[in-house]
């Protein structure tokens, strides 16, 4: 569907993207998940043909992008936008004939999408009117109302709450049910890990890991334990057998020394803590990225995991 | 250019359906009125000057009074004959009354004749007090003088001077001083419009690509559109916009000139005519591309407004230019900076069309002016087309004018 091939791209001194390919297939969602700065929005423009490449290949099936394709292809950038004197309604209307749909189609599938998000009173107003988050939502129904069949989503999470977040992982789920490939970045490992099928992981422009996220955690192992609990637990990481730790106040991912099993923590902790839940696991995502690139992918609440691993 | 045409409908709709060109549609042709022709016509007739308010006189000199009320009459100026000039300078100190005169005992010879104002400035009130004494005075001399008061009259009367326009066929027009003041308020209020109305759409044009930036809109617009698609598409929406202001204004100029002046038996200046309006329609459309797509290229690569305003001042200097010297041109509109500047394209718009109006440009001249502009508009729309590719995606960079100006160079 979609292949990426050694692509780079550099800003006067800085490379923003150092040599990636990845390929994103039919039907599937694909994420590519890195820190701030790495390199996922450059990528994602130079897919749209917004920005050029400086090397490197990006092809549809085979061919270069045209302008033509473009109507296949549904874009929520990063920094989100639209015309605020216009109307909610008008305003998808417009996007959507420009992606060469019909009025009556577009009406309908925009109706459909308002509908879904609980905003269909709001069809009307101004745009000028909505808050953060229902712009956010009516933007995401601007890049996905025309019935892509490949949609790119760049940080479509950044400020939603929890609940609109739900909502949107559903609906990016329910894309992909009606055979939408979704292509999605994040900084946030949590969003990937509920909905990826496959992952490229980035760092300063370069590939860390990629792969089909099952396999991504089979290789970096199973030897992880996730421990909800009431109590000071500052004292696993001094365990023996403990090589890391993830720690939040009330929750930890410890990674457990090789040869090690889940059961000696267990017996290590138990009458220390009040266990509320302890489950070996794959490790996150988030475990992984900061194992293999040394600092948290997340820079706002990450601080304290990597003050953690360090530890 | 299904996609052009959608994105010119939407433009169109934004800039037209907003109440400030509603307003401006129509209370343009009032405006232009009020800023061009108003200020002379009051300036010039003493009756609106005066506000209806009275000139009080006081005077020494038997008959002089009498003569400064039937002038003033003839000029629907009343006057108030006093002998109290406190009061009389108190009421011109309140605005009560439009002006006093004083003419001393003696006067012409030994007293003096004098015009009390309160703003000092009034130059067709005084000027007409005097040329009234100056003609009495004439006449109070001749008096004195014994000689033939007829006699006198015959010696000073007008000698006969009329002044002619030859047409292109040979034609002979009678002009007047009336004929060259109605020129160059007709020259000015079109010249005028062309000037607004430039500036506004080019303006208008720069902060909506700005617009695009700030709110984040262009990314979106690029995900289904070129570049080149947006930018063309904002200009000819908003060329559309400006065109159906001109229909509008240019409607009520024909109306009135065809329909209201006979009707009303208006005096319509004759220079408000179809092929003069056609002239201005025209000229308009021209320096609209022109400047319409530098101001694009402009707002592209400007940070926000405020950047696109410093950007933007060479192209204000060839408007202010032109408008700056317009009285030079009106009088003599084939010198050779004249005719330098209808030619060269950043400034022929204006100066060609003063030119058309007032005089008759040889047709090469014409041809040369109107064929440079096409090309410019070409060339500028190219150099623009290249520049807003690459400023549209530029942000947190306040270029310079001479850094933009290479982006064109980027293949």
């Amino acid at each position: 569907m979609l292949k990426v091939e050694q692509v780079v791209k550099t800003y006067e001194t800085v490379r923003a993207v150092d040599g990636l390919s990845f390929e994103a297939r039919p039907g599937e969602i694909f994420g590519l998940i890195g820190p701030n700065g790495a390199g996922k929005s450059t990528t994602i423009r130079m897919i749209m043909n917004i920005i050029a490449p400086d090397s490197g290949s990006i092809r549809f099936d085979g061919k270069r992008l045209s302008e033509s394709d473009k109507s296949r292809i549904g874009y929520l950038p990063e920094e989100r936008g639209l015309y605020k004197k216009s109307r909610v309604g008008e305003s998808l209307e417009y996007l959507a004939a420009l992606k060469g749909m019909r009025l009556p189609d577009a009406r309908a599938s925009i109706g459909a999408w308002l509908e879904r998000f609980g905003i269909a009173d709001w069809r009307d107003r101004k745009v000028s009117e909505l808050s953060k988050g229902m712009g956010q939502k009516v933007q995401f129904i601007g890049s996905v109302a025309h019935k892509p069949s490949i949609v790119l989503f760049d940080e479509p999470f950044s400020g939603l709450d929890p609940l609109a977040q739900d909502e949107l992982l559903s609906a990016m789920v329910e894309l992909k049910k009606d055979g939408v490939t979704v292509l999605f970045s994040t900084h946030v490992m949590d969003h990937a890990e509920k909905i990826c099928e496959r992952i490229l992981l980035v760092n300063k422009g370069r590939e860390v890991l990629y792969g089909p996220l099952a396999e991504v955690k089979e290789r970096h192992g199973r030897n992880a334990v996730q421990l909800e609990f009431d109590g000071d637990a500052t004292f696993v990481k001094d365990l023996p057998f403990v090589e890391t730790v993830v720690a939040y106040p009330r929750w930890i991912e410890v990674e457990l020394k090789e040869g090690s099993e889940p059961d000696q923590l267990f017996r290590a902790v138990a009458g220390r803590l009040r266990v509320r839940r302890f489950e070996a696991v794959a490790p996150s995502l988030h475990k992984i990225f900061v194992r293999l690139v040394g600092r948290s992918p997340d820079e706002t609440n990450g601080a304290g995991a990597g003050e953690a691993l360090r530890a | 250019m299904r996609k052009l045409a959608l994105i010119v409908r939407h433009e169109f709709r934004m800039a037209a359906a907003n109440k400030a060109f509603v307003i401006l549609t129509i209370l343009g042709p009032f405006l232009i009125l009020a800023v061009t022709v108003l200020p002379t016509f009051v300036a010039n007739n003493p009756a609106a000057m005066s506000g209806g308010r009275p000139v009080a006189v006081s005077s020494a000199v038997p008959g002089a009074a009498e003569a400064l009320a039937a002038a003033y009459g003839g000029m629907g100026v009343e006057v108030s004959v006093t002998d109290d000039p406190q009061a009389a300078k108190a009421a011109v100190l309140d605005g009560s009354a439009a002006g006093y005169v004083v003419v001393e005992a003696g006067w012409p010879d030994s007293g003096r004749a004098l015009f009390y104002s309160k703003t000092g400035v009034d130059a067709t009130m005084y000027a007409s007090t005097q040329a009234v004494l100056a003609a009495f005075a004439r006449e109070l001399r001749i008096g004195a003088s014994g000689i033939d008061p007829e006699l006198v009259r015959g010696i000073l009367a007008d000698a006969p001077f009329e002044v002619l326009k030859i047409g292109p066929e040979g034609s002979e027009e009678s002009k007047t001083q009336d004929d060259f003041m109605e020129a160059l308020f007709v020259s000015l209020s079109f010249v005028m419009v062309l000037y607004m109305t430039v500036l506004l759409y080019g303006q208008m044009i720069g902060a909506s690509v700005v617009r695009e930036k700030t709110s984040k809109t262009v990314e979106v617009m690029l995900s289904s559109v070129t570049s080149r698609e947006l930018m063309f598409g904002k200009i000819l929406g908003l060329g559309l916009a400006g065109l159906l202001q001109y229909g509008v204004w240019i409607s009520v100029a024909l109306a009135l000139v065809k329909l209201a002046g006979p009707a009303f038996d208006l005096a319509v200046p004759a220079s408000i005519s179809p092929e003069n309006l056609g002239w201005l329609l025209a000229f308009f459309l021209l320096a609209f591309f022109l400047y319409s797509s530098a101001y694009a290229a402009l707002g592209a690569a400007s940070e926000d407004e405020h950047h696109l305003g410093q950007l933007a001042w060479p192209l204000l200097l060839f408007l202010i230019v032109p408008l700056v010297m317009v009285s030079s041109f009106i009088m003599s509109p084939d010198s050779g900076l004249s005719t330098a500047l209808s030619i060269f394209p950043m400034t022929a718009p204006l100066v060609m069309l003063i030119r058309v109006l007032v005089s008759d440009p040889p047709a090469w001249q014409l041809a040369a002016s109107i064929s440079l502009l096409l090309a410019s508009v070409a060339g500028m729309a190219l150099l623009a087309s290249k520049i807003f590719r690459t400023g549209i995606l530029m942000t947190g960079k306040r270029a310079k004018l001479g850094e933009i100006v290479r982006w064109a160079a980027v293949k």
